[in-house]
């Protein structure tokens, strides 16, 4: 494996992309007769980590879908850098929302490198050798790059998540999304990860991070969302939060978790 | 792969059980005589003495006074399928009538039809089918002529029309070795009368006899019914039934009849009256220059009954042998009940004919293997390409998508696919006439496929939705489209969990392609069971069908083995090297499918 991936042209697409806000307004979205998102407003202005918290079932991870439309909302809209997406082809949209799931959900029968370099490849068109050499790049930047030709099963559960940033990382998102990224790792890898989001924060990227980890949104956000019954119900800076909550439900939740 | 004490033993006595039956054949086969070749003159026989007469050959407003002259026959408007060709279908299982040899459709019907069409310049091409299906073959235009000893009564005659008669037929009574029917007057309801289906004996037992028979598909398996003591009576044909019956049998013949007094002619559609004055025309000229003499000799030498001649009432007597003095001096036809065979003589005849295996197994490595091969590769194909198309609409978002395929799937898994098969190969067949060429081969293959993808459909669609949801949703969330991500991410997954079914399914086709032989296939055409079928009936033992069982086995059992193989390696990765990455979802993952 070659040391020298660091700034040979192919891997331009690597370089770091202007980092963009995202926003959602008034979104409602049922599944059925269920709402579960009532009218909700949130935004990740460029370049700031947001925090959402909340209950169990409040309709966060319905939320970051709908931002990137997995989800269609039945009303209200979605908007990248102030405009409105809706109308966008979904697929080319999503190329710039890069999102992390709870579990992990790389693709088990392809290689650490071939999950990485199957979009790449697909969307960007790049070449092979492109593309390898931007998978590893983004690799040895979660410090995964030893791994890259194993099956994603070898892995523990703190290397799978790992690749998943990297992959998507690969395709230079312009926000990224985390969908509780430690929430079904062992206790002992959670610590690495929230580091390598906070890093990723620290860098610039607009991030909306759905979480359970209260001292992690604590220290590392710049704004908390607190939603409930799929709808927002305080939003504020992290010492207010936590040390002033308003709203009797806040308070209650902050109580169950601290 | 690990074979443990318990297989290893199965395996063993298997083989064991095997080589013990096999040892029994080392004492010398009676001779496999075939009975489908002509007899000559010397095999005459007398008129059966018990013939019950009272149905004699009755007053004929069907034969024609005369026919028009060979010359005027134009051979190129007779509607015929393919040009100057008389595309005949047969049921080979009746010797000396119609029968097979090698790969020749013979017997002294088909041999008396090739020489009417050598009298009309028409290359012949024959088919192997079902008598039941025979008549509706030619009615629909599958045949242009039906040739298998069909006596043409007043019932037929509303479905096909009828050439001049060139035989005639008696039935015969056979029973099983202590039996106590004597003669058709012993015949009563609740009896078990067995009767080929759709035969004129079958009618005859019906409408005359006034009895339910017990109809059989063929000569062969109701004879061996017979011998077997599960049907109480045989009403035959008697001329087939004296080659079928032979001596040291546990069944022999107690009475003959004529049945419903009617000729024995080659049935074409009923509209084709040129085919029919053609043939009639033919049969005349055969008659006139001494073929029909030589070939009824040849093959079927017995008097013709009082009154009665072939061809058109303006064709010659022909002259005959004195079949009855010839009988005479031979001493022939006793009939009495014959000094029977030990059983496990009988197991050996009828299962591990050393001869018989020798001649059935070059043909069928030369024609039943890979037309075997053939009709279930091609419709495996189609079935799986087919199939998994129906997976993904089973499975899609829209609505005009699903529904369709969920009926398809319904429909085609909920039919027998022998009754798939017939409705396609007849109900199609003669819609696409034009692009098989009228070959039911194709219509056999997209019978046999469009079947197979129902049930391919419904093992992928269970494999694609075992896959996480997860999956299809990471996919999109890198930008990847509904289509890509279910060809790139969804599919390889569904599909690598349900390699076992697949393959399973594979070998329930293998065994399914034995059923295309119900549309008729030409010699060249037959798969693994027809060609023991017919050799089967040429001989009346059992030995082909166990050759074509062998190999069967030798297809379908390292198939079985791939599968366990494939599940093994799924379930439990690798035997070297790490741990394979499939071993996580496949334990968490039922493997049963329907």
């Amino acid at each position: 494996m070659t040391k020298s991936v660091a700034q040979p042209p192919a891997v331009a697409l690597a370089a770091k992309p202007q980092s963009v806000s995202l926003a959602g307004k008034g979104i409602e979205l049922s599944f059925g007769r269920n709402k579960v998102l009532r009218g909700v407003d949130i935004e990740a202005p460029a370049g700031k980590t947001v925090a959402v918290i909340g209950p169990s079932g409040s309709g966060k991870s319905t939320l970051l879908r709908t931002l990137n439309r997995l989800h269609e909302p039945d009303s209200g809209d979605v908007l990248l850098d102030g405009r409105s997406v809706l109308n966008d082809d979904p697929n080319k949209f999503r190329q710039r929302i890069g999102m992390v799931f709870q579990h992990f959900n790389l693709f088990p029968h392809r290689s650490v490198l071939d999950n990485m370099t199957l979009a790449p490849r697909r969307l960007k068109r790049l070449s092979a050798d492109e593309a390898r050499e931007l998978a590893l790049a983004q690799l040895d930047r979660v410090g995964m790059k030893h791994k890259c030709d194993s099956r994603p099963g070898a892995l523990s559960g703190g290397q799978q998540q790992r690749v998943a940033i990297a992959r998507a990382l690969a395709m230079a998102p312009q926000v990224m999304l985390f969908d509780e990224a430690t929430s079904a790792l062992d206790p002992e890898l959670v610590k690495g990860i929230l580091a390598l989001i906070a890093d990723l924060g620290s860098e610039g990227m607009t991030m909306l991070v759905v979480t359970h980890e209260m001292r992690f949104a604590r220290s590392t956000s710049d704004t908390v969302v607190f939603m409930d019954h799929g709808q927002v119900v305080e939003t504020g800076p992290p010492e207010q939060i936590f040390e002033a909550a308003e709203t009797e439900r806040l308070q209650r939740f902050l109580s169950q978790v601290l | 792969m690990r074979l443990n004490a318990a297989k290893l033993f199965a395996l063993l006595a298997t083989i064991l059980l095997i080589g013990s039956l096999a040892s029994l054949s080392l004492a010398p086969p009676l001779a496999a005589d075939n009975k489908c070749k002509p007899v000559g003159e010397d095999g005459a026989m007398a008129l059966p003495k018990k013939l019950s007469s009272s149905n004699g050959p009755q007053e004929d407003k069907y034969t024609t006074a005369d026919v028009e002259p060979l010359s005027s026959v134009n051979v190129d408007a007779l509607g015929l399928r393919t040009p100057r060709t008389l595309t005949v279908g047969t049921q080979p299982g009746g010797p000396p009538s119609s029968c097979m040899v090698g790969e020749r459709y013979s017997g002294y019907d088909n041999e008396l039809l090739r020489a009417i069409a050598a009298k009309l310049g028409l290359r012949v091409v024959f088919a192997g089918t079902e008598f039941s299906a025979l008549l509706a073959q030619v009615a629909t235009h599958r045949f242009d002529v039906g040739s298998s000893s069909i006596m043409a009564t007043e019932a037929r005659r509303r479905t096909v029309g009828f050439t001049n008669g060139y035989d005639f037929g008696y039935f015969s009574l056979i029973v099983p070795s202590g039996s106590t029917i004597n003669s058709f007057d012993d015949l009563h309801p609740g009896q078990r009368i067995g009767v080929v289906q759709g035969t004129v004996e079958e009618a005859y037992v019906v409408n005359t006899l006034h009895i339910e028979p017990v109809k059989f598909p063929d000569f062969t398996t109701l004879y061996t019914s017979v011998k077997t003591h599960q049907v109480d009576a045989w009403v035959a044909p008697a001329m087939e039934a004296s080659k079928v019956v032979r001596p040291g049998d546990t069944a022999f013949v107690v009475a003959y009849t004529f049945g419903g007094g009617n000729f024995i002619a080659y049935c074409v559609a009923k509209d084709n009256q040129p085919l029919l004055a053609a043939l009639n025309a033919g049969l005349d000229a055969v008659i006139a220059d001494g073929t029909w003499a030589q070939l009824y000799t040849d093959w079927v030498p017995r008097p013709l009954p009082p009154g009665w001649k072939p061809g058109s009432k303006a064709a010659p007597m022909p002259h005959l042998p004195d079949f009855a003095a010839i009988a005479e001096r031979h001493h022939r036809a006793p009939d009495e009940p014959p000094p029977p065979k030990s059983t496990l003589a009988q197991l050996r005849d009828s299962f591990f004919d050393w001869q018989l295996y020798k001649q059935a197994i070059p043909a069928m490595v030369t024609t039943g293997l890979p037309n075997t091969l053939i009709l279930t590769v091609s419709s495996g194909v189609i079935g799986l390409v087919f199939g998994i198309a129906l997976a993904v609409a089973g499975v899609a978002r829209a609505w005009w998508l699903r529904w369709p395929a969920r009926i398809y799937t319904d429909i085609f898994r909920g039919l027998p696919e022998v009754v798939i098969i017939l409705l396609i190969g007849l109900g199609i067949g003669p819609l696409v006439g034009g692009l098989t060429n009228h070959n039911p081969y194709p219509l056999g293959i997209a019978a046999l496929g469009l079947t197979a993808a129902a049930y391919v459909g419904e093992i992928v669609r269970s494999g694609i939705q075992s896959v996480e949801p997860g999956q299809l949703e990471a996919s999109r969330a890198l930008g990847l489209s509904y289509n890509s991500s279910m060809g790139l991410v969804v599919m390889p997954q569904g599909i690598r969990r349900v390699l076992p079914a697949l393959v399973n399914q594979f070998i329930a086709l293998l065994k399914a392609s034995a059923l295309v032989y119900f549309l008729g296939l030409i010699a060249g055409q037959r798969e693994l069971f027809q060609v023991g079928r017919d050799l089967n009936a040429q001989t009346g033992s059992l030995s082909p069908l166990v050759a074509a069982g062998a190999f069967y086995l030798m297809l379908t059992i390292p198939l079985t083995h791939l599968v366990n193989f494939v599940d093994n390696r799924l379930r439990y990765g690798r035997s070297t090297g790490p741990q394979d990455p499939m071993d996580r979802i496949l334990s968490t993952t039922g493997q049963e499918m329907p």
